[in-house]
C-alpha cells in the first residue's frame, strides 16, 4: 500500500527529515510542469470565471496545490489537462459559495428544480407531461456582437448561480467543450449522473435567462 | 431496422417532459438514430419543444461566446508564474 503521507516516510529511517522525498521532488517537477503546460488554460479558465485576477491567482496556486497532494491518485483515465481543469473548477466553486456567503448569507443559489419562470403556471408541464404553457421566443441568435457578448455575460451570471456541482459541469461541458467522457472521469460521475446534471442546468439557465431577458410565457396550451 | 423502428414509436408515444431530456442529451451523447428521428418528427407538430430545442442551441452558441471571451483573456503572467513556482518548491520542501 501506497503511504499517502510522505512526511511519515521520510522519519522512518529511509531518508533523512530535512532532504526532500524522491517522492515530493517528483511532485515539486510535475507541479512545475503543469504550470508550465497548463498554466495559460487554468489561469484564463479560472480569470473568465471570476474576472479577478487575485482570486484567479489564488484558484490556480490552490489547484496546483491540490493536484500536487493527489498526484498518486491521478490515474491518467482522464487527460492531465481535464484533471487539472476538474479540480480548478471545485476551487472555483469554493471560491463563489465564499463570496455567496459573504456578500448574503441567505441569498440562494438558483434551485435545480426552478424549471418555470411563467407567471401563470407553476412548472413547465401539466400532470400529463405536457407543456403547461408556451415559452417565449427568445432575442434573435443571429443579434450582433454587442447584444452577443451581453447575453453571454448574462448567461456567465447564471452559471455563478447554479449550484456548484452544476456550474462546474456547465463550464467544463458547454463552455470549454471537455468530451463529456472526460468530464465524468474528472468529476467522478458517471454517464447518467453528468447527462442529468447537464439536463437540470440548462434548464435552470433558461429559466434565469427568460427572467434576465425579461420575458415570460403566453399563454397555457 | 426494429430497433430504429421501435426507439421511433417510443420516443413518439413519450410526453414532452421526457422529450426535453433526450434533447440536453443530444449535446452529451448520441442518441440511436430511431430516438433522433422520432424527435424530428415530434418538433413538427410541438412548438413547445421546438422552442426548448431552439433555447438550448441559443445557450451553447452563448457559451461559445464566453468561451471565445475566456480565449482572449491573457495568458499567466510572468509574475505570477515566479510566484507559483516558488509557492510550488516550499510546499515540496514542507512536505
Amino acid at each position: 500500500m501506497i503511504d499517502a503521507d510522505p512526511a511519515t516516510r521520510s522519519t522512518s529511517g529511509a531518508e533523512p527529515a530535512s532532504v526532500p522525498s524522491r517522492q515530493s521532488h517528483s511532485r515539486e517537477v510535475a507541479a512545475k510542469r503543469w504550470i508550465a503546460q497548463h498554466g495559460d488554460t487554468l489561469w484564463k479558465f479560472a480569470l473568465a470565471r471570476t474576472k479577478s485576477k487575485e482570486a484567479t491567482e489564488e484558484i490556480v496556486q490552490e489547484t496546483v496545490l491540490a493536484a500536487m497532494q493527489g498526484f498518486e491518485s491521478f490515474a491518467g483515465g482522464s487527460s492531465e489537462s481535464t484533471w487539472l481543469l476538474g479540480i480548478a473548477a471545485h476551487k472555483i466553486a469554493d471560491h463563489f459559495r465564499r463570496v455567496r456567503r459573504a456578500r448574503s448569507p441567505s441569498s440562494p443559489a438558483i434551485s435545480p428544480d426552478a424549471t418555470c419562470v411563467c407567471a401563470t403556471c407553476r412548472g413547465m408541464f401539466t400532470e400529463k407531461g405536457m407543456w403547461a404553457c408556451v415559452a417565449s421566443k427568445w432575442p434573435d441568435i443571429g443579434l450582433g456582437d454587442g447584444e452577443k457578448a451581453e447575453q453571454a455575460e448574462a448567461l456567465r451570471a447564471c452559471i455563478d448561480a447554479l449550484p456548484p456541482g452544476q456550474s462546474e459541469a456547465v463550464w467544463l461541458r458547454d463552455i470549454l467543450g471537455v468530451p463529456a467522457t472526460e468530464v465524468c472521469k474528472a468529476m467522478g460521475l458517471t454517464d447518467t449522473n453528468l447527462w442529468s446534471r447537464m439536463h437540470r442546468a440548462r434548464v435552470a439557465l433558461r429559466s434565469c435567462l427568460e427572467t434576465k431577458f425579461g420575458l415570460r410565457k403566453e399563454k397555457r396550451q | 431496422m426494429i430497433r430504429f423502428v421501435r426507439d421511433m414509436v417510443q420516443v413518439l408515444k413519450m410526453p414532452c417532459r421526457e422529450h426535453v431530456v433526450l434533447f440536453s442529451r443530444q449535446f452529451d451523447a448520441p442518441l440511436s438514430g430511431g430516438e433522433a428521428f422520432g424527435l424530428r418528427v415530434h418538433i413538427v407538430y410541438c412548438g413547445g419543444c421546438r422552442r426548448f430545442r431552439d433555447h438550448l442551441r441559443h445557450l451553447q452558441s452563448l457559451g461559445r461566446t464566453l468561451a471565445e471571451q475566456a480565449e482572449i483573456e491573457p495568458g499567466l503572467p510572468a509574475e505570477v508564474r515566479e510566484r507559483l513556482n516558488a509557492r510550488v518548491a516550499q510546499a515540496a520542501k514542507k512536505n
